[in-house]
């Protein structure tokens, strides 16, 4: 091995970027020349491509159900930050008609009406996943779907198994896509916090019995965002 | 069994917002991103850590995934290696545990196991094959294993400066082999 005949051409340059052997400042300079340099980039490309063989000897692990579950809450549609602020405006746009009822709703703020807990729930494979919030202010659970829909010919129904209760509640029907609201009735909502809330399939219409009669689909726990 | 043509179509999908083919493209490459994220970090909490963040990234490129020209596997394995190098290089400790990566391997060949093509990698393999043995192993523990020139340079029992320069070298070679 000696230190004569250093090469410095492109090639070498880029296949050092590509392993990440570029120390900081070497890389951003790098980086930089990459914004402008069509010829630069199909270089690096070529290395990735090249180098990506390397992966073949390395074996497939499967990662825990929970990495899913967190990649997809990521993913969810942003839900309204504030979803009261739609209904503040609206409450401000019909305040000279009903202005005790702006007023009330004024009064509460948007801030009041952000969700502060919420509920992952997905089935073990997967297949389904939503995303259940909770704005105490009003009393109502927003449900998104972000993954999966009802069998063929179902309705979703959510249900809440209060702690210590024996039997669960409906809190009513999904829609068939998208985000639901659901406004919790006043007696039950203490209990959502530390409740299990699940999700079942059932005929159209929900089910007739007031109880579960298709299959739990998901379940999930409430935590403080 | 998916295809290349099918893992493809998956990212096509996701780069349109698809949930469900977003679903489905992590149903069937986890496992051997999983693997690379492991093979990087040799720590599963921060693998997991950089797994989702591999696959946020691939839910907001998708789009751009095209313009590589890489076959899916090549792009998908691209990301995830340069995801868990970065977060190797921002240790400011070393946290290697020593937990062994290879008993964690799934039992079942996943589906993605054969992604690259044979040619491919008989092509690198003989390409590597041309350069001394110990420049073959630097260039395998730059990318498999993201060790930096002082990794190396102590691996070898090599100053610093003569390891870049071994290696730059090397590299030179292994690309006139490779697009000759």
């Amino acid at each position: 091995m000696t230190t004569t005949d250093i090469p410095d051409g492109d090639d070498a340059l880029a296949g050092e970027y590509v392993l990440h052997l570029l120390d900081l400042g070497e890389r951003e300079q790098f980086e930089e020349r990459l914004r402008d340099e069509v010829s630069l980039r199909d270089l690096v490309y070529q290395w990735e491509a090249h180098f990506a063989a390397m992966s073949d000897e390395i074996d497939a692990v499967t990662p825990p159900v929970a990495v899913k579950n967190a990649i997809l809450a990521k993913i969810a549609p942003p839900q309204k930050k504030s979803p009261g602020l739609r209904g503040w405006l609206i409450g401000l746009t019909v305040a000279a008609a009903i202005a005790v009822l702006a007023v009330g709703t004024l009064l509460r703020g948007p801030e009041e009406l952000t969700p502060s807990f919420q509920a992952e729930m997905s089935t073990p494979e997967g297949t389904v996943f939503l995303v259940a919030e909770v704005i105490p202010a009003t009393h109502e659970i927003v449900i998104d779907r972000v993954l999966g829909e009802a069998p063929e010919g179902r309705v979703l129904q959510l249900w809440l198994i209060a702690e210590g209760a024996d039997a669960p509640v409906s809190l009513g029907l999904l829609q068939p896509e998208g985000e639901t609201r659901i406004r919790v009735p006043d007696d039950i909502a203490p209990g959502v916090r530390t409740g299990t809330i699940a999700i079942s399939d059932e005929p159209p219409g929900g089910s007739p019995t007031g109880q579960p009669t298709g299959q739990v689909l998901a379940t999930g726990t409430f935590v403080d965002l | 069994m998916n295809t290349l043509v099918d893992i493809e179509e998956m990212i096509a999908r996701t780069g349109l917002r698809d949930r469900s083919a977003f679903s489905d493209l992590y149903d069937a490459t986890s496992g051997k991103l999983f693997g690379v994220c492991l093979r990087v970090l040799n720590n599963r909490s921060e693998a997991e850590e950089v797994l989702q963040e591999v696959y946020i990234r691939i839910w907001h490129k998708a789009d751009s995934y095209a313009v590589t020209g890489h076959s899916p596997m090549t792009w998908l394995i691209t990301v995830a290696r340069n995801l868990a190098i970065d977060r190797l290089r921002r240790r400011t400790a070393p946290t290697r545990d020593i937990e062994t990566v290879f008993d964690l391997a799934d039992d079942q060949p996943g589906p993605e196991d054969a992604a690259i093509a044979s040619s491919q990698r008989a092509q690198l393999n003989a390409c590597l094959g041309e350069l001394e043995p110990e420049s073959a192993d630097a260039v395998k523990r730059a990318y498999l294993w993201g060790d930096t020139y002082k990794d190396l340079a102590a691996r070898h029992g090599v100053p610093l400066n003569t390891m870049r320069t071994w290696l730059r070298r090397s590299l030179q070679k292994l690309r006139e082999c490779l697009t000759r």
